[in-house]
């Protein structure tokens, strides 16, 4: 427990590899069926998209948030962090669409630039908000998938899903490899800013190409050994892996069903 | 103060606002639940044909070669990699490689479509750049668009003998630019604006994004080729080995 908060506390505001997938595995909601999760996580993002009402996603904001938080155990700070990260492109998208160009003066608000019009109109305004939440909301939704279901569970489920095995088995050695190569670049990273190879602009670039060259070059002697080590170890062409077995209970499935069929009302309502 | 003034500091402050908080620039990802359902799976659907024929190549590289099966995985995870680094840059915000141009001139456009997508899926979930409804549109343009045009710039150069180095550095940032331009028609296309329609809607998804990609895409080119430098000067053995990987 105390090597679990001080770890906890180290990661706190990082954006890194980590971060996410150490949430994914201390979640509450670990026991839940995984497809039953992906499932719900899915139902919940295609409603909130396609029933399109800032209501719902409104709705589906702060439910999911409060899901986030309290049954994926998430600190908030750490789940507004987690928000934050699309938020550049989530304003400049929504800019680009409440504003317009344009050579004739149209729009309910406009200025002149001697050469062409800035425009907005009421309809675009309102357009532009309704992504705003709609976005959120369906980032809340991935976020309740990606913070309760590991990813060995969920590439389990793409398998269920009939994903071919080719596709599963290199999704599975990807997401092992990438811990690897993030690992050995962090400290190639630490060796080079102890010897002042960040130090301004042009030797950070020099740096990061030589480190990502290495990388590459370790990366390919690192595929060759363990191809050797998994062939050693009776390596067939297929990786299998245990997984437990994780029952749906009838009061998940009725909650689920009770949510989304409130998401519905909440878009009839207000329609 | 006019009526007028007043409109114009608004105005001004939200474009300020706008740029001054980009506190992480992503290579372009269309972020979850930007795109409108039926763009989602008309993406996905134009994807198919491409994923298909990289999986078939890819189904080629195994069966010549089982070995390849942890090479191949290598490569997405350093395309991963490559990708969820922090990347030096001038203002002081946090911004990503593409690193796909990187991969399509290592091992070439088809492979990089599979892994590409498998990347896309984890950088979703383990990084939240991106999303899974916007799975089929960031595909196109990331792993399908850019990877090709920067494989086509960088084979076309060879045959021209254009040196090594200016023709690494025109194939990853040209591909990068494309990547930008087609996710920009990708936004306009869902989103053409009241006046003018797609195209006027493109060009200001074009503009409002050019501060931040075209910065990004001269220092992937840059990047690209410092990397290839050092693959040349240490890796010339495994640079040889990865050739076969290179065909599609």
């Amino acid at each position: 427990m105390e090597g679990q908060k001080h770890r906890h506390k180290h990661r706190h505001h990082s954006h890194g590899v980590q971060t996410m997938d150490f949430y994914a595995y201390q979640s509450g909601l670990r026991q839940w069926n995984g497809s039953y999760k992906v499932l719900s996580a899915l139902l919940i993002l295609i409603l909130c998209i396609g029933l399109n009402d800032i209501w719902v996603s409104l709705t589906v904001i702060v439910t999911v948030g409060m899901l986030n938080v309290i049954g994926n155990r998430v600190p908030f700070r750490q789940y507004v962090e987690l928000m934050k990260i699309p938020i550049a492109f989530l304003v400049l998208g929504c800019v680009a669409i409440a504003f317009g160009i344009s050579t004739k003066p149209v729009g309910e608000y406009r200025i002149y630039l001697k050469w062409f019009y800035f425009y907005m109109t009421k309809a675009d305004i309102w357009k532009a908000i309704e992504l705003f939440f709609k976005a959120l909301g369906a980032v809340g939704a991935m976020y309740f998938m990606a913070l309760s279901t590991p990813v060995g569970e969920l590439i389990n489920v793409l398998r269920k899903a009939h994903v071919p095995k080719l596709i599963v088995e290199l999704m599975n050695m990807i997401y092992r490899f990438i811990f690897i190569l993030t690992d050995v670049q962090g400290r190639m990273k630490r060796s080079a800013v102890s010897r002042l190879g960040y130090i301004d602009f042009k030797t950070s670039c020099g740096s990061f190409g030589k480190i990502a060259g290495n990388l590459f070059i370790l990366s390919l002697k690192k595929a060759d050994t363990y191809y050797d080590a998994m062939i050693s170890r009776g390596y067939d062409g297929e990786i299998r892996f245990l997984e437990e077995e994780k029952k749906v209970t009838f009061v998940q499935i009725a909650g689920m069903a009770a949510y989304l069929i409130a998401l519905v009302l909440i878009w009839y309502i207000g329609r | 103060m006019t009526k007028h003034q007043k409109k114009l500091i608004v105005l001004s402050i939200a474009f300020a606002a706008a740029f001054g908080i980009v506190p992480q620039v992503n290579a372009m990802h269309i972020m979850e639940g930007y795109l409108p359902l039926g763009f989602c799976i008309g993406w996905g659907v134009i994807c198919v044909p491409f994923l298909l024929s990289g999986f078939f190549s890819i189904q080629k590289k195994l069966k010549a070669n089982r070995k390849n099966i942890t090479l191949l995985a290598m490569a997405g995870a350093f395309v991963f990699v490559i990708s969820s680094l922090k990347i030096p840059s001038v203002t002081g915000s946090c911004s990503h490689m593409t690193g796909t141009g990187l991969g399509a001139i290592l091992f070439g456009p088809s492979a990089v479509s599979i892994l590409g997508i498998i990347v896309l899926i984890f950088q979703a979930i383990l990084l939240a750049h991106g999303g899974l409804t916007t799975l089929g549109a960031n595909t196109f343009s990331m792993a399908i668009a850019g990877p090709f045009v920067s494989y086509g710039i960088f084979v076309l150069l060879k045959k021209l003998k254009v040196n090594r180095r200016v023709s690494v550095f025109l194939a990853a940032m040209l591909g990068d630019l494309f990547t930008y331009c087609v996710t920009s028609v990708q936004l306009a296309l869902a989103y053409p604006s009241s006046e003018g329609g797609v195209a006027a809607s493109a060009v200001k998804f074009l503009g409002i994004f050019a501060p931040t990609q075209l910065p990004l895409a001269i220092i992937e080119g840059f990047l690209t080729v410092i990397i290839m430098i050092t693959l040349e000067n240490y890796a010339q053995k495994e640079l040889k080995d990865t050739k076969y990987l290179e065909e599609a």
